[in-house]
């Protein structure tokens, strides 16, 4: 609940941040000290649950997957803007809006890991998306941007109003908004279609919100327009957001739903796995890649659907992490860059060799390689399918070859940076960017080596 | 504590590596890593040998049932006494080339190093798969940086194999690990599952395809000629002479075991292609021009009927494959030394053109001789014994089988022979005729590995005591 | 004349079930285009230009509809609109003012806090400024 207020609040600061005055860098403390706060809060909320007495007649529930995730999305945020907040304030004339705006996505982030009301899912949803619309267009004399965000907009609509069907259908089928309630009124026999459509129709729609195929279309233009720092966010944390609210509502519901899941998700996840991985190896601008490369990784946490034990929760969390924290750094190197596309990065080892080392850091963890945090968090998912079920082994043979797959256009930015020859040209790199990479490659390795130090805070 | 400590040296003092900007400082530092390394592996194999002090386990993942748990024991013995002489010995030969970057260079030696006893002590499945995967990264790294022209693509596509095998294998370890009672990782528990006939069927291929790869196998070779041809020398011995270990070594300690009935069942098909792939790359390494080319060929044939003596499945094939493991890294290392050593002192690596050598540098041809019959096998060198009794078991196996897998030898001497021939006798040719021979720390590295070939082709008794255990263990549970 | 016990009898059902149905269907139908081709031959008509033109509340039109204007109209309209939908929310407060009591009357004020907040800040950055 204090993460939700409070981000509220702390955009509104932000925007009147703006009023008072005009300097950049304290516009961007301004923000780094709100998002401080709100991790305290966030924290406090996990021990002392009712900071805020307010009688929410049960439509948010604070469990500890909720609250966790908004730690990690929280955190996620901050080192994000500690890594590329003087990238943020370079966009266009209104930094301080840009921030107002990241803190309502948070808003509508930490809604989402919370609701338990299909109403509340559908505003978190709404909170979230709408500030994305307007960052995804902040560029505005650049036509790509604005492209990118009518897209992303018209998308997005059609998405809310597939969902806002599906929960008038399920609302009808059993008279509540209340997952637990729809859990026990619903069974397919007594409601006939009516269930089982409402939620195929929020399946499509959240499956919009994650980019999994064949719902992906809007995500390679969108990131590709979108101003690169703000890609960065809409990869990471909102993203995941999407996905920690697409866990909350199938890990109730699928049981209910009968055997058309188990053919439905296996066909979409490796839908997913195959656009993702087969188009990104065709790409030649590494931002391009990175947005192809992000429904690839989407197929993987779809995983966490398939599956939903206590494998796929710990494994969906994790992925959250280990994927935000390497895909901010990946974007926070590619702002940096003069030149998109793979050869920009030509020789990069040479003429900053620690910012090649981090970046290979996150593309190994991308990729799932052995101690860094994505081999982990690919292994949760493959591990919770085979524990659910051993047939799923063939779709974990899938999933393993796509894997490999991926390592061709990740490794073709590692090639690009320390064996082939160039000048990649940077714009300025500074002491503070490189010891925010340093941290997150080490955060990265740390996991690596043993991803309870993480999970550990799961069971508080 | 001995496995920590043979995981510990070389991956401490490789990151040490990574920050020594001077050439010299890096060569001696990591010379030295390595020498310390090699005084453990003896202490653990003959000092401190009693069980306490030569396995270690601690928890290190519990939510998900995989222990950090090392064990020196049986062919691991062997394995990583190999592993542990190699590195100095490479260190050593290669002790004047000079490599950009050196401390890199080093750096990611010593983790290689670190990765391949690994993979020899683990007896965890997951901390095997770590290992395994930690032992590929820095060599992706080594041969890119520092090969040959075409390494890029080449050491990629070596990459590409072998992560796509070990990940299949992944897949395999999840599914084994759901299948164990306790749900552990731990080698004991894997061996006593009881699969089914349709599931052992299955994980049997995701594991073989790994260890397939990696060793390699017709028809899954073909990364292996064009990355020991690209790679820096140095990086090519320890390839062709402990990493290819791995693949055998995996495929007796975590295949066979666990799948009895699938190997039983798939034994024909593998054997078969096995001797298609030995005297398929006998073939190749006679048409051979370029002499890393031809060593990369003639390995691969001795992999195979190292892989088809496997299984053959009796005692004394498994013997012959404990002894020819090690045997066949000495020699192959011996091998590249020689020629590193031609290749920097000439600067080419075709025998069409050398020739007449002999006159130059008598002993370093005599040296090569002594190896290159060690390569064909023949009597009082350290292969015959290795190879014959391997020969025996496949002949216990199938006389057929054993008939075939012999025109191997012929042709190995066809093209060993040719090699030497090619290289050393004859008349010189212009590049030969200033060329002079071997340094004395080659030639002293070389004389000791030569020592070693033909005491271990007198007296093989050390290594088959060494590998006594996993032989015995190896039947036991069948 | 069969149909009609069928019809009172309800626990049937079949084709015939329908038929008043169809009949009223066509009925309506019917009518309205009676109706529409009625009024059309019988009322007067008149043909005027000035019937051909856009109603605009009495006053005759002038120039395109597709005229440039200052594109400051559109964010006061746009305003405008938010602010004035905002108010709407004062109606059911004000018919459940006495029952909402205290509870309600302080959800009000936060609600007018926001408000001015907002209106605050689009003076403040000089949303409402029309002179640059």
């Amino acid at each position: 609940m204090n993460a939700i207020i409070l981000s509220a609040l702390l955009g509104v600061v932000m925007m009147f941040a703006s009023v008072f005055t005009e300097n950049k860098i304290a516009i961007r403390n301004i923000a780094i000290f709100g998002l401080l706060i709100l991790l305290a809060s966030n924290l406090l909320n996990i021990y002392t649950p009712y900071s805020f007495n307010v009688d929410l007649h049960n439509m948010l529930r604070f469990d500890s997957f909720g609250l966790f995730f908004n730690s990690i999305a929280i955190v996620s945020t901050l080192l994000y803007v500690i890594l590329s907040g003087s990238d943020i304030v370079k966009v266009g004339n209104y930094p301080a809006e840009y921030f107002a705006l990241i803190f309502f996505v948070l808003c509508g982030v930490t809604i989402l890991s919370s609701y338990n009301s299909l109403l509340m899912l559908f505003l978190g949803v709404e909170i979230m998306s709408i500030p994305l619309y307007i960052l995804t267009g902040s560029d505005k004399k650049n036509l790509k941007s604005n492209e990118a965000s009518l897209k992303y907009f018209l998308m997005g609509a059609f998405s809310t109003g597939i969902m806002l069907m599906g929960i008038a259908l399920l609302y009808g089928a059993s008279g509540n908004f209340n997952l637990e309630m729809i859990r026990e009124k619903t069974s397919i026999a007594e409601f006939g279609i009516l269930a089982p459509l409402g939620l195929l129709l929020i399946f499509i729609s959240l499956a919009f919100k994650v980019s999994a195929a064949p719902f992906h279309f809007w995500t390679p233009d969108v990131y590709d327009g979108a101003p690169s720092v703000f890609t960065s966010f809409m990869a990471t944390i909102v993203k995941t957001a999407g996905f920690i609210a697409f866990v909350k509502l199938f890990s109730l519901r699928m049981a209910d739903l009968g055997p058309s899941y188990a053919i439905i998700l296996p066909v979409i996840i490796i839908a997913t796995l195959l656009v993702g991985n087969i188009t990104a190896v065709f790409q030649q601008s590494v931002k391009r890649m990175l947005a192809y490369s992000s429904i690839a990784q989407a197929g993987f946490m779809l995983f966490a659907l398939y599956t939903s034990n206590d494998l796929s929760t710990e494994g969906i969390l994790l992925y959250a992490a280990a994927y935000s924290i390497a895909t901010i750094g990946i974007f926070g190197i590619l702002i940096k860059m003069k030149d998109y596309t793979f050869d920009g990065y030509n020789g990069l080892a040479k003429k900053q060799p620690l910012v090649a080392a981090t970046n290979t850091v996150f593309l190994l963890s991308l990729a799932g390689i052995p101690l860094t945090a994505g081999f982990f968090a690919k292994y949760y998912m493959l591990a919770s399918a085979l524990k659910s079920n051993g047939s799923a082994l063939w779709l974990v043979i899938v999933a393993v070859l796509f894997a490999a797959v991926s390592v061709y256009y990740y490794f073709r930015v590692i090639q690009a940076m320390y064996f082939k020859d160039g000048d990649a040209e940077t714009t300025e790199i500074d002491g503070t960017f490189k010891f925010v990479l340093v941290v997150l490659a080490l955060l990265i390795i740390l996991i690596g080596i043993n991803p309870s130090i993480l999970l550990r805070w799961y069971y508080f | 504590m001995i496995p920590v400590l043979l995981i510990l040296i070389p991956l401490l003092s490789g990151l040490v590596t990574f920050f020594l900007k001077d050439e010299k400082a890096a060569k001696s530092w990591s010379l030295l890593a390595s020498v310390i390394t090699l005084a453990v592996v003896f202490s653990g194999l003959f000092i401190y040998n009693h069980n306490n002090e030569t396995t270690f386990d601690t928890e290190w993942l519990p939510n998900l049932g995989s222990r950090f748990s090392l064990a020196l024991d049986g062919m691991g013995k062997m394995l990583t006494l190999l592993t542990a002489i190699s590195f100095p010995v490479v260190f050593a030969s290669t002790y004047k080339n000079s490599y950009k970057q050196s401390g890199s260079f080093y750096g990611l030696m010593l983790l290689t190093q670190a990765g391949l006893m690994g993979v020899f002590l683990a007896s965890d499945a997951l901390l095997f798969y770590f290992f395994w995967e930690l032992a590929l990264i820095p060599v992706y790294f080594l041969c890119s940086i520092w090969g040959g022209e075409k390494r890029i693509a080449v050491t990629f596509k070596f990459f590409i194999y072998t992560f796509i095998g070990s990940l299949l294998m992944l897949a395999g370890i999840l599914f084994l690990y759901f299948q164990t009672a306790d749900h552990s990782f731990a080698i004991k528990s894997l061996y006593n599952l009881h699969l089914s006939a349709k599931s052992q069927n299955t994980v049997f291929w995701l594991f073989f395809i790994a260890f397939a790869i990696k060793m390699p196998i017709f028809p899954l070779h073909t990364w292996q000629p064009d990355t020991y041809e690209q790679s820096p020398t140095a990086v090519t011995m320890i390839l062709s002479g402990v990493m290819v270990k791995m693949g055998i070594f995996a495929l007796i300690r975590w295949l066979i075991p666990i799948f009895p009935e699938a190997v039983a069942n798939f034994s024909t098909v593998i054997i078969i292609f096995s001797i298609i792939g030995m005297i398929y790359a006998s073939q190749i390494a006679i048409q051979q021009d370029d002499i890393k080319r031809l060593i990369a060929y003639s390995s691969i044939a001795h992999i195979g009927l190292m892989c088809a003596a496997i299984f053959a499945q009796n005692k004394i094939g498994l013997e012959g494959v404990m002894i020819q493991m090690f045997n066949h890294g000495i020699n192959v290392i011996g091998l590249w030394i020689v020629a590193d050593v031609i290749e920097q002192q000439l600067g080419t690596r075709k025998l069409s053109e050398l020739g007449g050598l002999a006159q130059k540098a008598p002993t370093l041809a005599i040296l090569l001789v002594v190896l290159s019959l060690a390569n064909i096998a023949l009597p009082l060198t350290n292969s015959f014994v290795g190879e014959f009794l391997m020969f025996i078991g496949l002949f216990q196996y199938n006389i057929w089988a054993a008939a075939i897998a012999g025109v191997s030898i012929i042709l190995a001497a066809v093209y060993t022979l040719n090699m030497i021939q090619k290289i050393f006798y004859g008349n010189t040719v212009s590049l030969t005729d200033n060329a002079v021979d071997a340094k004395n720390n080659v030639q002293w590295i070389l004389i000791v590995l030569v020592v070693v070939v033909i005491v271990l082709g007198v007296y093989p008794q050390p290594l088959i005591n060494l590998t006594k255990d996993t032989v015995n263990t190896f039947f036991v549970n069948r | 004349m069969n149909w009609l016990p069928m019809l009172l009898d309800a626990t049937e059902s079949t084709a015939a079930n329908y038929f008043p149905i169809g009949i009223q269907i066509i009925f309506a139908v019917g009518f309205v285009a009676f109706m529409i081709a009625l009024s059309a031959w019988v009322g007067p008509k008149r043909k005027t230009s000035d019937k051909l033109e856009s109603f605009t509340s009495g006053i005759s039109t002038h120039g395109d509809a597709r005229h440039p204007m200052a594109i400051k109209y559109f964010l006061v309209a746009i305003l405008f609109v938010l602010f004035d939908v905002e108010v709407i929310f004062f109606y059911p407060y004000a018919v459940n003012f006495k029952s909402l009591g205290w509870g309600g009357f302080e959800a009000v004020l936060l609600f007018v806090a926001f408000f001015l907040v907002g209106f605050f800040y689009i003076i403040k950055k000089g949303a409402l400024t029309w002179e640059d």
